[in-house]
């Protein structure tokens, strides 16, 4: 009993930090630009290709050295696929074409993974080894996951708040218009806010692919488990997502065990629904979701 | 000599006519669009050649899914992600009772499309309380959730095996080598161009339409955009339900891996390749999304992913209208001619309205503040405030900018509610009513940018407001109507000046017979001449057809040259307020003058 109550915790909560992190990536893209990036979730998996790619079966220091190599390819493109979506908002009167253009990016990838692989699975060696917590044996890369959530919400709270393009960014999210009639290049900073999010999704995928599925449709449902933990922590609030994420996974650890893993999505839905009908700001929402 | 200048006299009308072009082209599309499903349903079983009946068929359907789609998308807003899962349930659910329990078709239809219309509701619920891209998640979490699920409840799905169905009747050749089936499946796509089609004409159509641009405009013509949204959301289902109940028969054979992700994405991306909004625009997407990668690319059928996801994002970036929206919008253009001032006057067609003797107004209070407070945060816009509108009065009110007026205007129209204090309209509490219950008590508002849907005809524009009529319209308002509809129903409204779209606002207001009118900064951006004008219609709304009316303004003159009582906020707080005389000398105003307007 004890077991399993910590197996679910230990993984769910592992799990979780892994949609925690994509909810943040949402979040410093959403604040900064006002879009949610349908996409995120196959970074997310594209960190976890490289991993396959360059640090599968290596000594630690060659793995450290490409952990930054996998954030930054990432970021790099991502910082591409913001400056596609970015042009047709510059001049168009109608501003939710990105909806669209994330969408189809995300069939993009998952396509393009899938034919480069096929539809199954690759497998990363871990790097940390295994280990006990109350008897059970845990992969380093759970681990892994929860400190990459921990690392990545400090390192944005200091951003935000000490540096300065941190700080123009946090402008763009609280008044668009003023920040531009400050002089802020806002185009700018929003390319700037959409490659930290790549950095954060690439660096993370990277991290935990020993426990992830690499696979062509593994991005979609990755998206949809980040996008509940924004909603359940409140869209905008990173402090959110380290609730949200990790509620997120424990709900779906615990659907898994107690009814089947072919549920766990379903149970994510659910909690969707159940969130937005009941409190559409989530737990520490400032922008409400619900507009007239 | 008579017979022939009466002839010229039609002649010349003619020409007048026919120098406007079409507003909308939905009509000519909708027929465009039977001739071609008619062509590619027809032709091939003419032919013989079973291979393009068989895919025409799926076509067809997959055509009237995505006109469904549409539909949701453009009129309604509604960015769904999820319509292969409505599809799917209308499908499966035939399946497992006609194939699995031996139902009769019909009963087993039935059922299929009560489970589609079912999802649909799953999709509207939290339409009815959030929108904007949470509902872009839904519906793509349902899509990725209801393969699982077909997967995992296979004690009645039959799981990974599908369920295979036979339904020879349906595929019997009768007159010229064409099946029962193939006449309903191309059939049913016509039908639901004519049902988007009427829709998009109705009441509940341009509603919709104004609700999923603007839910505040929406909401200040007594339109619920919530209801709006659940109602698209469940018609749409019901249409893509029976799409699915006729993919049965044409497949005869359901199974988990037909209704993943990939299906609804073939028929959100069919309609931004083919052109939102545009009726042809599902027809041409199909066939460019799902023949061309089927078909001309089979052997690549891995790509087909690929394919979709790069048409659609080359769509958005270098033609965002689609296929079809470009032609429309290159056919537009060449026909719009800007009549510039020509464009919208509204003062002959006023004049009709002109009642007997002019209204004054009376000591009736139709509006009433009493210790209204409204705080963002920590700020608090409006203070304390009581205030008092007589009926038939032009009540102004001014201050600087961030002294509440704006914050005041919004409280009164409903869309946002007082901290404490309360509100009282034409003598009933209002103060925690929604903005459409509000709105339909008869107050009409307009706002500091002008609510105007360049997708509407400049018509369709003034006939929201006599769509947001409550009770039974005047006559003078009917014959009103009419003329603006004789005048203007071809007309663009997206060539309008601001000075114009202001007046497009006001005439919806008069249109909707609202008996008080808000108005929100409506001097702002307008010239010296169009000023004068505004003060002449606004002093003819209240002397001429009784109405009350709420006027936040900074231009100072204009407020002095028709108000009949002004009052003076400052920091939230209400300091003067009385006739144009008494507020000018109050000291506690005097400051605001300097520089101004009489000391």
């Amino acid at each position: 009993m004890l077991l399993e109550i910590t197996v679910i915790a230990v993984r769910g909560i592992a799990i979780g930090s892994i949609f925690a992190m994509i909810a943040m990536s949402f979040n410093i893209v959403h604040g900064a630009t006002g879009i949610l990036n349908f996409a995120q979730g196959n970074m997310l998996v594209l960190g976890g290709f490289a991993a396959f790619f360059l640090a599968n079966q290596v000594e630690l220091g060659w793995w450290l050295l490409m952990l930054p190599v996998a954030g930054l390819l990432v970021a790099a493109l991502v910082a591409l696929q913001g400056w596609v979506t970015l042009l047709p908002l510059r001049s168009s009167v109608e501003q939710d074409s990105w909806i669209i253009s994330t969408v189809s990016v995300s069939v993009i990838l998952g396509a393009a993974v899938l034919i480069t692989q096929g539809p199954f699975a690759y497998t990363v060696e871990s790097v940390v080894p295994s280990f006990r917590i109350l008897g059970v044996r845990t992969p380093g890369a759970y681990a892994l996951a929860i400190g990459c959530m921990i690392f990545w919400y400090i390192a944005m709270r200091l951003f935000l708040k000490k540096t300065f393009i941190g700080l123009a960014i946090s402008a763009l999210s609280q008044d668009f218009d003023a920040a531009r009639a400050a002089g802020l290049p806002v185009r700018r900073l929003q390319i700037i806010a959409f490659a930290i999010s790549g950095l954060m999704v690439g660096t993370a995928g990277f991290l935990v692919a020993p426990v992830i599925s690499i696979s062509s449709d593994a991005g979609l449902r990755y998206i949809l488990n980040g996008f509940v933990a924004a909603v359940v922590g409140g869209i905008g609030s990173n402090l959110g997502t380290l609730i949200g994420g990790p509620l997120v996974g424990v709900v779906g650890m615990l659907t898994a065990y107690k009814i089947g893993g072919a549920y766990q999505d379903l149970a994510s839905l659910l909690l969707l629904i159940a969130i937005l009908m009941l409190r559409p700001q989530g737990l520490f929402g400032r922008s409400s979701a619900r507009r007239v | 000599m008579m017979a022939i200048s009466e002839t010229a006299d039609v002649g010349s009308r003619n020409m007048d006519e026919k120098a406007k072009p079409r507003f909308s082209s939905d009509l000519p599309q909708v027929w465009i669009g039977m001739a071609f499903i008619a062509v590619t349903g027809f032709v091939p079983s003419l032919l013989g050649n079973s291979y393009w009946v068989h895919t025409f068929q799926l076509v067809n359907i997959y055509i009237a899914a995505a006109i469904f789609q549409n539909f949701l998308f453009v009129d309604a807003g509604q960015k769904s992600f999820g319509q292969g899962v409505i599809l799917g349930l209308g499908a499966y659910v035939t399946a497992i009772f006609f194939g699995l329990h031996d139902y009769p078709f019909v009963m087993a239809a039935g059922l299929g499309l009560g489970a589609a219309a079912l999802g649909g509701l799953l999709f509207a619920l939290p339409a009815l309380r959030v929108q904007y891209f949470h509902l872009g998640f839904v519906t793509l979490s349902a899509a990725i959730v209801f393969p699982q699920l077909l997967m995992s409840l296979d004690r009645w799905t039959n799981g990974i095996n599908g369920i295979s169905v036979q339904m020879e009747a349906l595929h019997h050749e009768t007159l010229f080598g064409l099946t029962p089936l193939t006449i309903i499946v191309a059939l049913y796509p016509m039908l639901a161009l004519w049902v988007h089609y009427f829709i998009r004409r109705s009441q509940l159509g341009r509603q919709m339409r104004v609700a999923a641009v603007s839910p505040e405009g929406a909401r200040s013509l007594g339109i619920k955009p919530g209801y709006m949204r659940f109602t698209a959301f469940v018609i749409a289902a019901i249409g893509t339900g029976i799409c699915g109940v006729l993919y049965l028969p044409t497949v005869s054979f359901v199974s988990p891996q037909g209704f993943n992700v990939e299906l609804s994405f073939v028929f959100f991306f069919a309609v931004v390749v083919g052109g939102r909004g545009q009726m042809l625009g599902p027809i041409i997407g199909i066939w460019i999304v799902f023949i061309l990668p089927n078909i001309a690319l089979a052997q690549f059928v891995e790509y087909r992913l690929l394919i979709y996801g790069f048409l659609t994002l080359l769509t958005v970036i270098l033609f965002p209208d689609g296929v079809v929206g470009s032609i429309e919008r290159w056919r537009s253009k060449r026909g719009v001619t800007g009549r510039g001032e020509q464009a919208f006057r509204v003062d002959s067609f006023l004049d009709r309205l002109k009642g007997g003797k002019p209204v004054e107004p009376t000591d009736e209070i139709v509006v009433e503040v009493r210790g209204g407070t409204k705080k963002f945060g920590e700020v608090v816009a409006v203070d304390n405030a009581d205030l008092k509108v007589r009926k038939g009065e032009i009540h102004g009110l001014i201050g600087a900018n961030g002294s509440g007026k704006t914050s005041l205007l919004n409280v009164l129209s409903g869309l946002s509610r007082l901290n404490s204090g309360s509100f009282v309209i034409n003598g009933r509490e209002a103060t925690r009513m929604a903005a459409d219950r509000i709105a339909n008590m008869g107050i009409g508002r307009t706002f500091q940018t002008p609510r105007i849907y360049p997708q509407f005809s400049l018509w369709d524009n003034l006939k929201v407001g006599i769509d947001a009529r409550t009770g039974e319209p005047n006559d003078d308002i009917v014959r009103l109507a009419e003329a603006l509809e004789k005048e203007f129903r071809e007309d663009s409204a997206a060539l309008l000046s601001h000075g114009q779209r202001r007046l497009v606002e006001v005439m919806r207001t008069v249109l909707k017979e609202a008996s008080i009118i808000l108005f929100d900064e409506p001097a702002a951006g307008l010239s010296q001449s169009e000023r004068a004008n505004f003060s002449k219609l606004v002093r003819f709304l209240s002397r001429q057809l009784g109405k009350t009316i709420i006027l936040v303004e900074h231009d100072l003159d204009l407020v002095w040259g028709i108000a009949d009582t002004i009052t003076v906020m400052e920091q939230g707080r209400i300091v003067a307020s009385g006739t144009p005389d008494t507020v000018a000398k109050d000291p506690a105003v005097q400051h605001m003058f300097v520089g101004g307007r009489r000391a």
